[in-house]
Parts: structure tokens; C-alpha cells; sequence
């Protein structure tokens, strides 16, 4: 466990009373649910693995401001059927990426997407580019495509805070190594 | 008519065919494609969920690169036009977003103003083109019935994508009759491929799939039509491991639209794309379309096994 210095601890402190305030704007975001369960019924993630449960998971929000499990937010899928067919129009799908967020600068996100983020910043881009993937585009003939600029890259990941997130979940994958 | 191709990275590195049919019936409906230095979308899932602020300063820097062009965007991927078109709703309406964007922007000497707007593979060829155009370019039809599937992010959400009917699509089917093929109603048509979360928990995301097919296998299609290389490498690899896991016995042929589309105007070189298919399917010869009347009568060779 690191010893934090007085200005860490600040910034930390601001840093909390930022999430905090997220928090409370979800809260309100999800307060006009009445329970019907709809979202949960529309869930194809609660269909296989109920332990994503949209309905009480709002609720939990609501009275808790919290998911009810810890890391339940990264289960979904991001299909948007609970906010397509929610009566009330709450977005659990909006909500949940929201706390992903939050749970990202907690040093929490999955191993998945600090990959997905790193391979953002080293090739702007996703799918990883192969000498295979090149041949075979040329093979069909389609074109070289331009690829954005290196630079602009790494300095728009560093001035959105991707950067920052990057280290804190790298450092928190370290530390649980440790352990 | 010129576009902004945005083939996305799932397509240009892992589908390179389907991109390749895109760009093979592009010309045949006057469709310039220009290409751009993109970067990804930048994918929702992963890049969103990671940070906000860093989806849309790079949603906004795609965005604004076809601005400076003059063009709008045409989006072949249905993760790709969500995420462009989210984030393009969310800059448009908020003055205050703008401003921290293009703040950033700055940087790499870009400007999001707001004037492109971005379109997929499907509005094009539905709502610009027509299926009346479309089907006067079908030459050799394609009488195997099937079950579509629109994607999530084609779907939804409805009120700012408006691509389709989300709870009652219905304009992939008529693409696909179009081309002489016989689209089959199914019940969980609407519902997700389970790919959003296959990176992060696998077994659920191939339990979702596993739904999903039993839903569209209970109809005995001959093949999915999907309109995303995302949906297309599920359907088509998922199922495999979906039989391995779960013990069932999927083998669906997976086609992206345009690559039927491609086959049914009779366009030189289609064997390149079909050879990349894992599930081949022996497509029914039909006769060009000139003996009109025997096509027609292709209506019981389609119903016939
Ligand atoms: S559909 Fe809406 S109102 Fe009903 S339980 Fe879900 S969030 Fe609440
Ligand atoms: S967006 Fe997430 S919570 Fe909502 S229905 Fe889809 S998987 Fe379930």
C-alpha cells in the first residue's frame, strides 16, 4: 500500500467529492422507477445469468446509490433493451456506463478494456492490425487505409484522462498481483 | 453521390470481405466512398465504459475529419454508427460539451462543428436508394429463406437512431426479398448476439448467443443476414464455440447484406468473399432474371428442401 502525502490525499478527496456528485445525478436519474420490471424481463443477460438483475439493480441505485454487486456493471451488455422498453424512460443502460465509469477511475475495470484502451492509444484502433490482415486486404484488393496520425493520438488519450485511468487500473492490476 | 467511408476497425481487419462488398456495390448506385484518416469509433463497451470524455473527443475528432471534407458519414458497422451518431446527438445538444471538446481539439488542429451527418450501409440502401431501385439491379435472386438480424446498435436507441422499427424491424427483411430470399419471422429477433460482453465474461456472452440461435433455429432458416461485422463474427465463430460449450449443434451460414446483394446483381468476384466464409452454403443456381417468369415460379423452388 503506497503512503499517500498530504496533497495526494486532496486531490483524492476532490477526486471522491467528484464521484460523489455523479452518483447523486444517477440517483435522480433513476428515481422514476416504479419497479415494473420490464428491463428485467427484456434483459438477454438476465436470461442466462441472473445475477444481472436490471430491475433490482435501479432500485439499488436508487436507495443505495450503488450496483448490488460489486462489479455487477461490467455484465452488461450494453444491448439498450431496458432502455428502449422502460415505461418511466430511466436508462439503465445510460446509468450503468456511468458507473462503469466511476468504477474505471477506481482502478476497477476489467482486463478486457484496459486492453481495448491500450491498443486505442498504440494504433488508434481496436482490432489488432497483422501483416496477416494487411495481406489480406491487398489479396481482395482493397485500398491502404490512412491511419490517423500517432501523435494526435497519444496527446487526445492523455487530455481526455484515458491516460490517467490507464495507470491507475495498471497499478491496481500490480498491487492485486502482489497480494 | 460521395461519403466518408467509415468501414470501422472490426471490418477493415477482421472482415475485410464484407468491406470488400460494400466497396463492390458502392459504384453501382453512383456512391463515391472516400476514405479518412479514422481512428476507431471508438467502441462503447470498452472505450466508453472506460471514459466518457474520451469516446466523444474521439467520436468528435472522426466526425469532424468528414466535416472538413464537405461529407457525411456512411458507416458500415452497427457499434460504429451508434457510437458516432451518440455522440454526435449528445455534442449537438449541449453547447457546453462542444466547448470542452473542441477545447481539446484544439491540439491536433480539428474543429466539431456539427454539419455531417452519418448514415449506415442499411438507411442507404433502404431510404436513399429504395428497394424499388434495388430490386431493378437484381439480376441472379437468391431463393434461400432466412432470419435477419439488425444489430443492437442498428436498433437502438430508436429515438436517436432511427434506423428501424426497434421492437418490429422490418427493413432488413425486405432488403433480403429483394433479392428473391424468403426473410422468416422469429421470436427473439430484437434480442442482443451476446457480444458486448464476450471479452468480459465469456460464458455469459455465449449463453446469450446460445438463446439467441435456438430462437432463430426453431424456424429452419438456411442462413443469418446481419448488417454489422461485430453480429457476423458471433453468429459465425460463436456458434462453434457455443456447440462446444453447451453441447448443441449450430452451423449457420452468416452473411453481411451487402455480400448478398453483391451475388444477386451477378457482380464479378463474389467467389473472393464467399471463400472467407467458415459455413459455406450451396447457393441455389437461379436463372438470370430475363426468364422473369420462371423466377416467379422460384417461389416454390424456395419453399421446396
Ligand atoms: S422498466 Fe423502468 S420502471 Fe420498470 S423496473 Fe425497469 S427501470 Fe424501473
Ligand atoms: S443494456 Fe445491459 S442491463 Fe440493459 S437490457 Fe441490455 S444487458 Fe441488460
Amino acid at each position: 500500500m503506497l503512503v499517500k502525502g498530504r496533497s495526494q490525499k486532496r486531490s483524492d478527496d476532490m477526486a471522491d467529492d467528484i464521484q460523489k456528485s455523479k452518483l447523486d445525478a444517477l440517483k435522480k436519474t433513476a428515481r422514476p422507477c416504479f419497479q415494473c420490471g420490464i428491463c428485467t424481463s427484456s434483459c438477454p443477460v438476465f436470461r442466462v445469468a441472473p445475477e444481472l438483475n436490471p430491475r433490482v439493480s435501479v432500485d439499488s441505485i436508487i436507495t443505495k446509490g450503488e450496483v448490488p454487486r460489486e462489479g455487477n456493471e461490467w455484465l452488461c451488455a450494453y444491448c439498450l433493451m431496458c432502455d428502449q422498453r422502460c415505461p418511466m424512460g430511466v436508462s439503465l443502460a445510460e446509468i450503468l456506463m456511468e458507473i462503469k465509469n466511476i468504477s474505471a477511475r477506481e482502478g476497477k475495470a476489467p482486463p478486457d478494456v484496459i486492453e481495448s484502451a491500450e491498443s486505442l492509444m498504440a494504433d488508434g484502433c481496436l482490432s489488432p492490425i497483422s501483416s496477416r490482415s494487411d495481406k489480406k486486404r491487398t489479396e481482395l484488393g482493397l485500398p491502404d487505409l490512412p491511419k490517423a496520425d500517432p501523435a494526435d493520438v497519444q496527446k487526445l488519450f492523455k487530455a481526455t484522462g484515458a491516460f490517467e485511468v490507464l495507470e491507475i487500473n495498471k497499478a491496481a492490476q500490480q498491487e492485486e498481483a502482489a497480494e | 453521390m460521395k461519403y466518408a467511408f467509415f468501414p470501422g476497425c472490426t471490418m477493415a481487419y477482421r472482415l475485410p470481405f464484407a468491406e470488400k462488398s460494400v466497396r463492390m456495390i458502392a459504384p453501382k448506385f453512383d456512391i463515391e466512398l472516400v476514405d479518412l484518416p479514422f481512428t476507431c469509433c471508438p467502441e462503447p463497451n470498452a472505450i466508453r465504459a472506460m471514459s466518457d470524455d474520451t469516446w466523444i473527443t474521439f467520436a468528435a475528432r472522426n466526425i469532424a475529419l468528414a466535416e472538413k471534407e464537405g461529407l457525411n458519414i456512411l458507416t458500415a458497422c452497427a457499434g460504429c454508427h451508434e457510437s458516432l451518431s451518440l455522440a454526435k446527438h449528445e455534442l449537438d445538444a449541449s453547447q457546453e460539451k462542444k466547448e470542452m471538446v473542441n477545447g481539446i481539439l484544439k491540439n491536433v488542429d480539428v474543429e466539431y462543428k456539427g454539419t455531417s451527418s452519418i448514415i449506415h450501409v442499411h438507411q442507404l440502401l433502404f431510404d436513399e436508394v429504395g428497394i424499388e431501385t434495388l430490386s431493378t439491379k437484381v439480376t441472379r435472386p437468391i431463393p434461400i429463406k432466412v432470419v435477419t438480424h439488425s444489430g443492437c446498435h442498428l436498433l437502438r436507441p430508436e429515438r436517436i437512431l432511427h434506423v428501424d422499427d426497434a421492437e418490429v424491424p422490418v427493413k432488413l427483411d425486405l432488403l433480403c426479398e429483394a433479392l428473391g430470399m424468403e426473410p422468416l419471422d422469429y421470436m427473439d429477433k430484437t434480442m442482443c448476439c451476446g457480444a458486448g460482453v464476450r471479452k468480459t465474461n465469456s460464458v455469459t456472452s455465449y449463453a446469450v448467443l446460445r438463446e439467441k440461435l435456438t430462437s432463430m433455429d426453431m424456424v429452419e432458416p438456411q442462413a443469418i443476414v446481419v448488417f454489422c461485422p461485430t453480429c457476423f463474427i458471433t453468429f459465425e465463430s460463436g456458434q462453434r464455440v457455443v456447440n462446444r460449450i453447451f453441447g448443441t449443434n449450430f452451423m449457420f451460414p452468416v452473411f453481411y447484406y451487402t455480400e448478398l446483394l453483391a451475388l444477386a446483381m451477378g457482380l464479378p468476384d463474389t467467389d473472393l468473399l464467399l471463400d472467407e466464409h467458415r459455413v459455406k452454403i450451396d447457393l441455389p443456381k437461379t436463372k438470370e432474371v430475363q426468364d422473369k417468369a420462371k423466377v416467379d415460379l422460384g417461389d416454390s423452388l424456395a419453399s421446396s428442401p
